[in-house]
């Protein structure tokens, strides 16, 4: 049933979110291409939009390892974000307190060392708390790191932030200088202005490849492991705690071990975001971070990669298309708590009418081949060997 | 200088303390934490901000405050109650997804009220047009720098705090509400109508943030993020006297308002300790960190609360 050679029979087998998630992303991305023709939306731009739907994408999978697989409240999203981006970027960066000016790809597991230590230090304490202490109580450590980073000015450069980040692919051999020796491509046979592809350009692609990667990883990695005898354990611990503990699981253990995986995938967000953003602040770490990629999560249906996925690009949508409202001159008010205003609406809308996503996992978590194999019917009617009718 | 800072705490508590009420009062009868509760704060600040801004001074002033102040105490305090109750019908009565949903929603909720009042009275910092005081002659030779404004919140909280006492121990809605908060089917079988004192609960609890907010506003000044930010200092506040006890959370907004005003003594703590060196210390930047770390070491090792029974759940 695939969607290259019955692209029918695909669209039928859809259950009906799929087919309006998926008309609904069609439909969006005929726009934003239509913006790209006509000159509207710059392609570097353009880039680094999707590299932030990327990286909001690899936040919601890191959350719904969390949240949707094993059902741990943790609020201190932007700490882990935060910490992964401080980490490579004071590492790398030339404007660095600390070391500085060490390869970006050390920077990498520099980040990924302190996020898993963070999270050892945030899980050890919280894990065992009841479901709703954990959601303060990880709100609360997560400002307190937050804190910590504001007001260390030794450690982090406080709140004028690190600035001077190298991109990701600085000491690489080919990628290092791919942008630049790249030929600037002049587009001019489109209908809209004439599109210029320089140095820039490349360095966004580079960028959007380097994330897709990423997503991809991930996606794989966690859809495997979704489905595995461990994902299967997490469930049980979100649906009945007790029942798994029953059942001789060490729970505890098994949170922990979702919080470091979920934090760490987090933290390489928060990598990624340091080499695109080229500069780093406390800011950052605000807990509106951490809220945006609940809603990504929630939106996409808690437990579904691929709603993750949907919802980190639907987040890059709403923070960036409120910004296009800043050019209407007739909307009488401030658009940035307009931005705030949605995300409210939102997350009061899912839980009031759909608080299980738009793509709640359903055959997300069923092996392709089972469906595929497993019969309709019984081969054999019961009822019509009883009643004397033979099947030949 | 310890006086002027117990002074100053005292006055810091009593804010902590009208939100930390509600908070626990909604958490016990309601049956979710509401991550709202700070922008409910903000909500009743603003309504006073309007009105006290519509009615003027009206003539004379009690400790300072002109009379239209108190007028436009009880608008901020009926419209955060207000608020509170359309929120409760509106919203939450008709969600069917347990207490974490709850939550979850009540964040949406926040953001809807704190995006409002952006709209309306954009992020910048705001006061009420009240004349700033000098601190009180009499205290000064004692090191203690308050105003009568401060006085005149200490005194207000007290009153109110008062008359919320005598209303949970010797009103039959009082009642009522500490059978609810006790077993709430129990409550129900007992022919309590529980809807009835949810929406009281909302009210009061509400009500008495309100109050909280404009104070807030008093103290320092007027900020849509004003309530937001203050939430978690509450919510250790709460947690530290026990999630869902009325008075726990008085207690504890008492001492979490106290500690966090009482930081800066800790400055010099690096001379004290044998390995960090003896200029480090912890500043007023750590007070709200420390009020974060005391809730999360209260949750591991007494999660309910110094006035609990210490069981954990």
């Amino acid at each position: 049933m695939s969607l290259v050679s019955d692209p029918k029979g695909y669209w039928a087998d859809l259950t009906r979110p799929e087919q309006g998630v998926l008309a609904f992303v069609l439909g969006f991305a005929l726009l934003l291409l239509l913006g790209l023709l006509t000159g509207g939306i710059g392609p570097s731009y353009f880039l680094f939009l999707v590299g932030l739907a990327g990286m909001y994408s690899l936040l919601s999978f890191g959350l719904n390892v969390q949240w949707g697989y094993s059902g741990l409240i943790n609020f201190s999203v932007a700490a882990f974000f935060g910490i992964g981006a401080y980490g490579t970027a004071l590492a790398s960066a030339s404007s660095s307190p600390l070391a500085g000016g060490i390869p970006p790809v050390v920077g990498l597991f520099v980040a990924l060392v302190l996020a898993g230590v963070l999270a050892l230090l945030i899980g050890i304490p919280t894990l065992r708390l009841r479901a709703d202490y954990l959601a303060i109580a990880s709100i609360g450590l997560a400002e307190v790191v937050r804190i910590i980073i504001l007001n260390e000015g030794w450690l982090t450069n406080g709140s004028a932030g690190v600035r001077g980040i190298p991109g990701f692919f600085e000491g690489w051999p080919v990628l290092e200088t791919f942008p630049e020796t790249m030929p600037g491509v002049i587009i001019t046979a489109l209908p809209g202005p004439t599109i210029v592809l320089g140095t820039n350009f490349w360095q966004a692609l580079l960028n959007v490849a380097l994330v897709l990667t990423l997503v991809g990883i991930c996606y794989l990695v966690l859809r495997r492991v979704h489905r595995s005898p461990w994902g299967r354990v997490l469930r049980t611990i979100r649906s009945d705690e007790d029942a798994a503990r029953a059942l001789g699981k060490n729970t505890y253990s098994y949170k922990m071990q979702a919080f470091v995986l979920g934090s760490l995938i987090m933290a390489l967000a928060g990598v990624f975001y340091a080499h695109l953003n080229l500069y780093v602040g406390p800011g950052d770490l605000n807990p509106i971070t951490t809220f945006y990629v609940w809603v990504a999560v929630i939106l996409g249906g808690s437990g579904s990669n691929r709603g993750a996925l949907f919802g980190g690009f639907v987040i890059v949508a709403i923070q960036q298309g409120t910004r296009f409202l800043n050019e209407f001159g007739w909307i009488p008010v401030d658009v940035a708590p307009l931005r705030l205003l949605l995300i409210g609406v939102i997350i009061v809308l899912l839980m009031r009418f759909r608080p299980q996503g738009v793509l709640p996992p359903q055959r997300e978590l069923i092996w392709r081949g089972v469906v595929d194999d497993a019969p309709s019917q019984p081969e054999r009617g019961v009822r019509g060997s009883k009643a004397g009718e033979s099947d030949d | 200088m310890v006086l002027d800072l117990l002074a100053n705490g005292l006055i810091y508590s009593s804010i902590i303390v009208l939100g930390s009420i509600g908070l626990s009062l909604v958490y016990s009868i309601a049956g979710f934490a509401n991550f709202a509760h700070g922008d409910t704060m903000t909500v009743g600040a603003y309504s006073a901000l309007v009105t006290f801004g519509a009615v003027g001074g009206l003539g004379g002033a009690i400790l300072g405050l002109p009379f239209g102040f108190f007028v436009a105490l009880a608008v901020g305090i009926a419209m955060a109650a207000v608020v509170a109750v359309v929120t409760e019908k509106v919203v939450y009565e008709g969600l069917d997804v347990g207490s974490i949903g709850l939550l979850i929603t009540s964040i949406g909720i926040a953001f809807v009220y704190r995006a409002v009042i952006q709209m309306g009275f954009s992020s910048d910092f705001t006061r009420y047009d009240i004349q700033a005081l000098r601190p009180i002659e009499a205290l000064l030779p004692y090191g203690i720098r308050v105003t009568e404004h401060d006085v005149a919140i200490f005194v207000s909280a007290v009153v109110l705090v008062t008359g919320l006492h005598v209303l949970l121990q010797y009103t039959d809605l009082g009642r009522k509400m500490r059978a609810m908060a006790d077993n709430p089917d129990l409550a129900r079988v007992s022919g309590i109508r529980t809807d009835r004192v949810k929406l009281w609960t909302w009210v009061i609890g509400a009500g008495l943030a309100g109050a909280g907010g404009v104070f807030l506003g008093l103290y320092g000044r007027l900020a849509p993020r004003m309530g937001f930010d203050l939430l978690l200092v509450i919510f250790a506040a709460v947690i530290l006297g026990g999630i869902g006890s009325v008075y726990g959370a008085m207690l504890g907004g008492v001492l979490i308002g106290m500690i966090n005003q009482l930081t800066p003594l800790l400055s010099g703590v690096g001379a004290l300790l044998p390995i960090v060196p003896d200029g480090w210390g912890i500043g007023l930047e750590y007070a709200n960190a420390l009020a974060f770390l005391i809730m999360v070491v209260v949750l591991l090792f007494r999660p309910n609360g110094i006035a609990g029974d210490g069981e954990g759940t």
